[in-house]
This record gives structure tokens, C-alpha cells and sequence, in this order.
């Protein structure tokens, strides 16, 4: 009898919290269904978005940007995890330290350094927001790496690579690199999304991305704004539900072949 | 082992050199240009008073009235909204995480995405909803309950308390379910064959046992909030004077000549405070693995 008046209790709960999330999106959407002097729900404020011209140009920067991030975080990043992993255990403290850092210092701070700090060059160029996307990001694709490594016997494979006579080219690309790939994708993927939607620093740095643009779109249109903020709101979740399932759905197939996989590196060994 | 492979790599020239920290470098300059860099140029600017002087003028501004007062609104606002996010998720948490295994990753999944959804779209999301003429508003007085008629507004500090908890509770949920999978179900029949009841059970073991996790938790969604810009900025326009909402219009140049440097003092007070805060969150992290 308890247990089922727990269950009870926990649907409950659980619905409750549901509702708290559901309510707002739901309400949300038909608010940008409505349009302008009570004329009944219709698509037009979301027509609106996309008869914008620069709503493909700032969707295009924001793209642009995030891979460039992600393309910095691949030789910044995952280079120094891995090594640190291999053979720079005496760093590792510190540079895990230091990977925490960009989280306890607020982006707005960082923002007014950078403005001041940087030599105008780097300021006039757009591309100085990547290399700030990628610090800002840190802290979570360091510490994404860093747990995915740790599941890996990635030194193991690597002494078995040597012994075995292969040259360091080779070890790094046909050992290290496909060892560590899902690693690296959940890096990368962390990268892309936290730079597509940063918003703090590239407005104070007086950039126009998608995200600011979004701010600035919706000064003149109550209702196209937010029609715009649940495009890009919903865009983002069926994204990120997208490929986590894809991930998910991946690990299970990697378990259900796993002992082939040991077999495989019993053979290696 | 790892001998064998200094060994291996002291034989192979390139390998080994290469391995000496090479990888590291491209990640260091990142880091030091594009963050130690800037962080040092505020703490010198705070400390510069023009033509090579320093002094502590932009600091003896910002202990002013109004500064401090904009620490002071931050401080409620990251407090107010971490701890009810933090109780309320963590009772989520709580009664998720004995859940099929199917339900929980979803959840799960749901809360590493909902948990990312900030920003300026997410302030507009709450004004349709919960604005004057929002939906759930209406809804609300179509019942005979109007909100905004006993003091509620979305625009102010209870407003962008609900607006966090929408991302904030997720947050909890993602870094407090861990902590409850050191539960063990003996504990609870072992209290319950010396007698205790379930409210004796929450308060002598359970809540003892969570604290320290609980503590973690709630601190990083302070730190969460306190430096929160985007939402802030969009929902309330700066009429609720959060720190940095304040360092925000200073940067775009709605400065005198005598608050020079007073946004580079604010984002150092900032610096400060959440470095606090996250010390504790590291202290009670260690006192949680205990």
C-alpha cells in the first residue's frame, strides 16, 4: 500500500513539474500565433521571420562562427587533454584548475577585458569572437574530454602502438584518433552549441550574430519576437534531443557488440 | 609501465619530442591571450587613475550607494533563485531517480537541454506567457485570478526568479541526481527496524546524508545566476539594476569622466564573488565525495 501511494506521489510530482515547463512553452506559442488587431491564429508572424533578409545573413555568422570554435577547440583542446592523459599526468591538476576558470570568472567581466585588452586588429576582426567562444566554452568541452578519456585505456593502446613499431604519425592517426572520436564529437558538439547561442560578450563587443539579432528584430514586432525567440527556442531542443538520442542510441549499439570488442583487443594485445 | 614507454619514447627523437608538451602550447596561448590577458588588464585598469597613477578611486566609487546596491539586488536575485530552485529540484530529483530506467534518461536528456535554454529567447518566451496580456495570465483571470492585480510582475525580482527556475531546476536535476544514487534502500530498513519513522528517516539520515551535495549544487546555481546576463538584460531593460546589467550600459558608453574605470572595479567585484562562491562550491564538493 505505501509503495503505491509513493508512485502515486511520484507521478504526481512528476506531472507537476511537467506542467511548469509545458504551461509557459505552450502559452508562448499561441501568443506567436496570434496576429496583430484580434483577427484569429495564423503563421503569419512566422512568415514574418523569414521575409527578414537578415535572418539567413546573422544565421549564416553564428554558423560560421560556431565551427570555427569548434575547428579551435580541435587543435586547442583535445591535443592537450590527450597529452594530458598520455604523458603529462604532473599537469594534469593544473591545467584542470585552470579549465574551471572561465566558469568562475562572469562572461560580462571577460567582455569589458576584452574590450580593453585586445589590440584593435583583433578587434576589427569578427573572428576574435571564436577564440572567446572557445575559452568560454572550457570548461565544459575540458572537462567532456577529460571524463571520456578516463573510460578509454587510451596509454595501453598507445604502448601496444609502439612496441609494435608504429611511427608517431601513424600512432596518432590510427590509434589515438579513432579511440578518442566519440570524445571528441561530444567536445565539438558542446563547442558548436555554446557558441551558436552566447549572447553576453558578442553583444558587448558590439557584434551582430544570431542571437543579437534576435534582440534587435524584435524592437519593432511584439509578436514576430516571439515568434522568433520559439523558432529558435524549439529549433534548439529538437536539435539537441536529436542528437543526444543518436548518441544514446550509439552507446547501446557499442554495448551490444562489446565483447567482440574485447576479443578484438585481446588479440591487439 | 610508464617507464617502458619513456623508455620507447626517449628512442623515438620526434615522438619523444614532440610528447615533451608540445600539445599543450596551442591551448596555453589560447588561454593566456584570450582570457588571463583581458582578466589582468581589468584588475589594472580598476587599480589605474590616468597618466600612469593608481589608486583606489573607481573601488571607492563602487562602495558607493548605488553600486553596492546593484551587489546587493544581484546577491538576492542568485540567492533567492538558487535556493528555490535547489529545493525544488532536488525534490524532483528525488523522486525521479527510483523511476524506470527509460523514463529517467529522458528526463535526463530533458534536463541537459532545458537546463542550456537561456538567453534573450527565453525572456520573450516567459513575456508571452506570463507578460500583461499573457497567456497564462489571461488563463489566470479567466478564473477570477488576477495576477497582476496583487503586486505580480514579470518585470522585477520575482519575475526573473520564475524566468531562472526554468533553467535553473533542470540544472539541479542534471548535478544532484548523482548524489542520490549513494543512497542505499538498507539504510532506510535499517532505521526503520530501530524504530524511526519515515519524517525521523528524512530528518536524521537523509537530509544529513544530502546536505553536503545539496550545498554543492545550490552554490554553482547561485553562481549560475549571479553572472546570468542575457535574460536579465531582455526581460527588464535594465530596470532592475543587477551588476551586470549595470557593467553592460557602462561598456556602451553611458559613462561620465569620472567612472572611467568603474566598470572594470564592478567586473572585479564580480571576479571576487563568484571566485567566493565557488571555493565553497569546491569545498562542499570535497565534503560530499566524504
Amino acid at each position: 500500500m505505501k509503495t503505491r501511494a509513493l508512485n502515486y506521489l511520484r507521478y504526481a510530482v512528476l506531472a507537476l513539474g511537467l506542467m511548469f515547463f509545458i504551461l509557459p512553452v505552450a502559452s508562448a506559442i499561441e501568443f506567436s500565433l496570434r496576429s496583430y488587431g484580434n483577427k484569429g491564429h495564423n503563421l503569419s508572424n512566422y512568415q514574418w521571420i523569414f521575409q527578414q533578409d537578415d535572418f539567413f545573413t546573422n544565421l549564416g555568422i553564428s554558423l560560421k562562427l560556431a565551427i570555427v570554435a569548434a575547428l579551435l577547440t580541435l587543435i586547442t583542446v583535445v591535443p592537450a587533454v590527450t597529452f594530458l592523459h598520455l604523458e603529462g599526468a604532473r599537469y594534469k591538476r593544473v591545467f584542470e584548475f585552470l579549465a574551471i576558470l572561465p566558469l568562475v570568472v562572469p562572461v560580462v567581466s571577460l567582455a569589458i577585458g576584452a574590450q580593453k585588452a585586445m589590440p584593435t586588429f583583433i578587434q576589427n576582426s569578427q573572428y576574435e569572437l571564436a577564440f572567446f567562444y572557445v575559452v568560454i566554452a572550457i570548461p565544459y568541452t575540458f572537462q567532456s574530454l577529460n571524463v571520456g578519456l578516463s573510460s578509454i585505456p587510451l596509454k595501453t593502446l598507445v604502448e601496444a602502438s609502439r612496441s609494435l613499431g608504429a611511427s608517431f604519425t601513424r600512432t596518432v592517426l590510427s590509434v589515438i584518433i579513432p579511440a578518442i572520436r566519440g570524445s571528441i564529437n561530444s567536445a565539438l558538439f558542446l563547442a558548436i552549441t555554446l557558441s551558436f547561442g552566447e549572447f553576453t560578450l558578442t553583444s558587448l563587443l558590439h557584434w551582430e550574430t544570431f542571437p543579437v539579432w534576435i534582440t534587435r528584430a524584435s524592437q519593432g514586432n511584439v509578436l514576430g519576437s516571439i515568434a522568433l525567440s520559439m523558432f529558435s527556442l524549439i529549433g534548439a531542443w529538437v536539435l539537441l534531443i536529436g542528437v543526444q538520442t543518436a548518441q544514446n542510441w550509439k552507446g547501446i549499439k557499442l554495448k551490444k557488440s562489446a565483447p567482440e570488442i574485447s576479443k578484438e583487443e585481446e588479440v591487439l594485445v | 609501465m610508464s617507464q617502458q614507454v619513456q623508455a620507447t619514447a626517449r628512442k623515438g627523437g620526434g615522438f619523444a619530442l614532440i610528447m615533451k608538451g608540445l600539445p599543450l602550447a596551442p591551448f596555453s596561448a589560447i588561454f593566456l591571450f584570450f582570457f588571463c590577458w583581458p582578466i589582468f588588464q581589468i584588475f589594472r585598469n580598476s587599480l589605474s587613475e590616468g597618466k600612469g597613477h593608481y589608486g583606489l578611486s573607481a573601488y571607492r566609487l563602487m562602495f558607493t550607494k548605488p553600486y553596492m546596491h546593484a551587489f546587493s539586488v544581484s546577491l538576492q536575485l542568485s540567492f533567492f533563485s538558487a535556493l528555490s530552485a535547489g529545493i525544488i529540484g532536488a525534490i524532483v530529483a528525488f523522486y525521479v531517480y527510483r523511476a524506470s530506467s527509460g523514463l529517467r534518461s529522458g528526463i535526463a536528456m530533458l534536463s541537459g537541454v532545458l537546463a542550456n535554454s537561456g538567453g534573450v529567447p527565453l525572456a520573450f518566451m516567459f513575456i508571452a506567457a506570463f507578460g500583461a496580456q499573457g497567456g497564462i495570465v489571461t488563463m489566470l483571470k479567466k478564473l477570477g485570478f488576477d495576477i497582476y492585480a496583487h503586486g505580480f510582475t514579470l518585470y522585477s525580482l520575482t519575475g526573473l526568479i520564475l524566468v531562472y527556475s526554468f533553467f535553473q531546476i533542470p540544472l539541479m536535476l542534471l548535478v544532484f541526481t548523482p548524489a542520490l544514487q549513494g543512497l542505499r534502500n538498507e539504510w532506510h530498513e535499517a532505521s526503520n527496524s530501530l524504530g524511526a519513522g519515515n519524517f525521523q528517516f528524512i530528518r536524521w539520515v537523509l537530509i544529513p546524508v544530502l546536505f553536503p551535495a545539496f550545498l554543492a549544487s545550490t552554490l554553482l546555481l547561485f553562481a549560475s545566476a549571479f553572472s546570468a546576463f542575457a535574460t536579465a538584460r531582455a526581460l527588464t531593460g535594465g530596470s532592475v539594476g543587477l551588476v551586470p546589467l549595470v557593467i553592460g550600459s557602462l561598456i556602451d558608453g553611458n559613462i561620465t569622466t569620472n567612472q572611467a574605470n568603474l566598470g572594470d572595479a564592478l567586473a572585479v567585484g564580480m571576479v571576487v564573488v563568484s571566485a567566493v562562491v565557488m571555493g565553497f562550491y569546491g569545498f562542499s564538493l570535497k565534503w560530499a565525495r566524504r
